[in-house]
């Protein structure tokens, strides 16, 4: 198991555009996005550094669920019949996947801190660096789990149009690239439901209150769970199919 | 306990007191309305190297695939080592070749087998499995960049990395070259010199005949001929007996023991013979024949005859 994931990291810094990429567009987003309100104030506290977290949440959201859509592509080659020839147990190699999902999460979370903090000049304390590090980078679960409702539903040919379609429509219903606040008001009902909502506002807090809200934590743990659960049946079938 | 019963060993050499490697009982799979597998009984004892032949849709791939645990049968029982399949394969018992895909082609070779080896408690040395498998030459190349040839080598390492009792491969060397095949088969012999049990398809004869010691023809998922590639030759169409024989009685021949069909040509006589032993000695006592030659049919010919439908009579 140590082995395949290490592995599988190695696979990653071969197949960095891909890495780079979800990097790339969450800083660029916080340059243009953050930079134009700059020196705003947005609910509070400094819409520049409201922009970053949420951009930092939407990295780690595409890695997240790009990283579990992999796995569609190994199904398409015949991998995961030739680890079921090994000892391997098919819920490991899910379990692997989801753990490189949250690996994968972390650097365009870091990233997009890295640009804010340098390009933009958004100061805060150390201690709010930190937590809200640690919160975009978690509020990447339910998306971890989804990746692999998308690695085992997709095709392999589909499995990017459907990432991006999600990231898209997460992106926007979430209120990650424009804060729901200044939407219609039916994209603010919808975002209530998404887990991309939550995961920003989860991501936000230490930089406005402070404390994260129970609603949130129960609406992101009902989505991976439900997730997981759609992601198992899907597993189930596909392992009794291989 | 060193008394076995074998329930289908009339065809197959009898070892006294081996154990079984396989036992295949009653395995039945459908697809939809398709019976890709029908009642079949199949047992391989350990050491023995079995060929699998039959046409496609024979049952072959569907067979091997439940024997791995990659298929769960409709009816019946697999057991490999007295163990269900996934389990003798998370034991390691099984090293097994599938036809196609199953590489990353991002991996280099070397690191491909180090993960396969990884998964396993117990494995072979990497770097003697690469060399074993003729692969260590390129051992640092990515996936991607292997011929067809060096990628089924490559999946011969996997298959080799446990140590494993059985090796069962699904027509190994469909799509290789000439080259590759021979190449192939001279990596697969030397690792089956030392008492492994091998099981694999093909719907090559010459390889069946080539490089195993018993062949199991399947035809629309059933056994229909088990034996050594001599005895199914013998078994299916017999052999013929050409002689020179002028002014030969075809209806006298005909009543020879051991003789199916009679042909005379101009001098020459061509008897097709389910027993030539006993043929041939009816044959030289009851005529003046001379220049007598007993030839085995082709395993191409039992091929045909076994599998193509009832073409013969």
């Amino acid at each position: 198991m140590i082995t395949y994931v290490r592995i599988e990291l190695l696979r990653l810094i071969r197949n960095r555009r891909v890495t780079i990429f979800s990097m790339l567009l969450p800083a660029m987003l916080l340059l243009v996005i953050g930079g134009a309100n700059e020196h705003q104030q947005f609910g509070g506290v400094s819409a520049a550094a409201y922009v970053m977290m949420s951009m930092a949440v939407y990295g780690a959201m595409t890695a997240a669920i790009g990283s579990g859509g992999s796995i569609a592509v190994e199904r398409g080659l015949g991998w995961n019949r030739q680890l079921r020839l090994t000892p391997l147990c098919p819920g490991r190699y899910v379990l692997t996947k989801f753990l490189l999902s949250l690996v994968m999460a972390l650097p365009p979370v870091a990233v997009t801190f890295a640009v804010g903090a340098l390009a933009l000049d958004i100061r805060l304390p150390a201690s709010v660096w930190a937590a809200s590090l640690v919160a975009a980078w978690l509020s990447a679960i339910p998306f971890a789990t989804l990746g692999i409702v998308v690695g085992y539903l997709a095709k392999p040919d589909s499995v990017q149009q459907v990432s991006g379609l999600l990231f898209m429509a997460l992106a926007i219903f979430g209120g990650l690239w424009i804060p729901v606040e200044v939407m219609p008001h039916v994209v603010r009902f919808i975002a209530e439901y998404t887990p991309a909502y939550w995961a920003g506002r989860v991501a936000r807090a230490p930089l406005t209150d402070g404390s994260v809200s129970l609603h949130a934590v129960v609406v992101l743990a009902a989505w991976t769970a439900v997730l997981a659960l759609v992601a198992r049946r899907r597993f189930r079938a596909d392992t009794a199919r291989a | 306990m060193t008394t076995m019963t074998h329930p289908r060993s009339a065809a197959a050499p009898a070892v006294a007191g081996a154990a079984e490697a396989i036992r295949l009982t009653g395995l039945t799979k459908r697809y939809g309305t398709v019976t890709a597998v029908d009642g079949l009984d199949l047992t391989v004892r350990c050491g023995e190297v079995v060929a699998l032949l039959g046409p496609n849709g024979a049952g072959k791939s569907t067979t091997i695939e439940a024997l791995l645990g990659l298929a769960r049968p409709d009816a019946g029982a697999v057991n490999v080592y007295g163990l269900p399949p996934r389990q003798a394969v998370a034991a390691g018992r099984i090293g097994a070749l599938l036809q196609s895909g199953g590489l990353l082609p991002d991996l280099t070779v070397r690191e491909t087998v180090a993960l396969a080896a990884s998964l396993y408690p117990r494995h072979r040395d990497v770097t003697e499995v690469l060399a074993r498998a003729r692969v260590a030459e390129f051992a640092k190349r990515r996936i991607g960049a292997l011929s067809g040839g060096q990628r089924q080598r490559v999946r011969f390492a996997m298959a080799l990395v446990a140590d494993p009792d059985l090796i069962v491969l699904d027509e190994p060397t469909t799509g290789l070259d000439v080259e590759a095949r021979r190449a192939f088969w001279v990596a697969m012999r030397e690792e089956t010199g030392r008492g492994r049990t091998v099981l694999f398809a093909t719907h090559y004869l010459d390889e069946a005949d080539a490089y195993a010691d018993r062949v199991v023809f399947m035809r629309a998922g059933r056994v229909v001929a088990d034996g050594t590639a001599t005895q199914v030759k013998a078994m299916v169409s017999g052999r013929i007996i050409r002689a020179t024989l002028p002014d030969a009685d075809p209806a006298a021949l005909a009543t020879l023991p051991g003789v199916d069909r009679v042909e005379v040509r101009t001098g020459t006589v061509l008897l097709t013979c389910r027993d030539s032993d006993a043929a041939l000695r009816g044959l030289l006592l009851a005529t003046p024949a001379r220049d007598v030659e007993v030839t085995a049919r082709g395993l191409e010919d039992a091929f045909i005859t076994l599998t193509g439908g009832e073409t013969e009579r």
